[in-house]
């Protein structure tokens, strides 16, 4: 009678368990279902709309996310760089390349909750598309780091990961269709501090 | 001998019974979390001010932002509606470089989104609204909701949520006007 018991409580307690801690995990993750990745930079296209797969619905009535629509935006979020390393505060990079079309972009450096990275100084760690200078074939080069550089510069700072957030705003490649062909800038690790 | 074999499958058994069950648990809890959030946007906004009021989201108007995952070059303001009390018109006076505007179900979901290129000369005026609404504005559109831009919602409550862009410090003032002197309000019909 006694091992019936214990055998339905151990039934019980990982169903409720198990159960439990793997919706915890699977919304804890990054890198979810519905994910478009380019390079290093991952979107949800999809994330936030009545179309939205269920662990997208949960994950935004959990943190309260109330997304970027698709005549607003869409946002793309970094964690690695080219060599496929986890991008570190403490380190300087070089984010180069073509943008894709849009009215406008914003780039910023995000902790781990993708809120802005805080600098401790009046510089935001965000750039947007009209203050930067652009190479003769409207390319962009932006060194972020700590250390002040020539040209664009995005201020970090801290120690610790590190998340880009590159949003493009009123742009053509929300609405699907334009994001297989769509190529986004490369992002190189210049060196660290020690 | 017997014995233990027998206690080893009743105890396999039971353990292969909690998978199963994990599962299921699985499913129910992820497809639970929505209804049962008290920490998404509306319940964030709720705690914040009331039905039509303009509250904004970003740090800047003092306190911690109340909803998260904002852009920090941009500011955003967001009022909470229920269209079964009637149309909801959203207005926002002056000239920014950008604005844009979602409406959300009572779920967070993105329901309509557009933009100042959408609007008749860059102005915000916009006017939330179910079909069932939309019929009877049709039959006799009043001469002050010309230039609005209806959006035909088949939700009641809702949030309505305003960005706008800020390039640099100098439209910092500017912006914050925009967004203050944003208002929420039921429009009587």
């Amino acid at each position: 009678m006694l091992k019936n018991a214990f055998l339905m409580l151990l039934s019980l307690a990982i169903a409720i368990g198990g159960g439990g801690a793997s919706v915890w995990y699977a919304l804890k993750i990054q890198d979810g279902v519905g994910a478009i990745r380019i390079g290093q930079w991952t979107a949800f296209p999809d994330i936030g709309t009545p179309a939205a797969d269920p662990y997208s619905k949960a994950r935004v009535a959990r943190e309260g996310v109330l997304a970027l629509g698709r005549a607003e935006g869409l946002s793309f979020v970094a964690e690695n760089d080219a060599a496929g390393d986890q991008l570190k505060r403490e380190c300087s990079y070089r984010i180069e390349g073509g943008f894709p079309t849009a009215r406008f972009w914003t780039l910023y450096a995000a902790d781990q909750s993708l809120g802005v990275v805080e600098t401790g100084k009046p510089r935001l760690a965000a750039l947007q598309s009209y203050e930067v200078l652009r190479q003769a074939d409207n390319s962009v080069i932006i060194s972020v780091g700590h250390h002040p550089m020539p040209g664009n510069w995005l201020l970090t700072d801290g120690s610790g990961r590190m998340y880009f957030v590159l949003t493009f705003y009123d742009t053509p490649i929300a609405s699907s269709t334009g994001l297989s062909d769509v190529s986004l800038p490369r992002i190189v690790k210049a060196g660290c501090d020690a | 001998m017997r014995n233990v074999l027998a206690a080893l499958r009743r105890l396999f058994h039971a353990v292969l019974l909690g998978l199963v069950g994990a599962g299921i648990v699985h499913i129910v809890v992820l497809l639970l979390v929505p209804e049962f959030s008290e920490r998404d946007a509306w319940s964030r906004l709720s705690m914040a001010s009331d039905l039509y009021r303009m509250n904004r989201l970003d740090a800047e108007a003092g306190g911690a932002p109340v909803v998260k995952s904002v852009d920090p070059l941009f500011y955003a303001s967001a009022c909470r509606f229920d269209l079964e009390e009637g149309m909801v018109r959203i207005k926002a006076p002056g000239n920014v470089p950008f604005w844009s505007v979602s409406v959300y179900d009572r779920n967070g979901h993105n329901i309509y989104s557009f933009n100042d290129h959408t609007a008749t000369g860059g102005k915000l005026d916009a006017v939330v609204l179910t079909p069932a609404q939309m019929i009877d504005v049709r039959k006799d559109l009043p001469e002050d909701l010309q230039g609005a831009i209806f959006v035909e919602a088949p939700i009641d409550e809702g949030i309505f949520v305003i960005r706008s862009f800020v390039p640099d410090d100098s439209w910092k003032p500017i912006v914050s006007r925009f967004l203050d002197q944003s208002s929420c309000e039921l429009q009587d019909f």
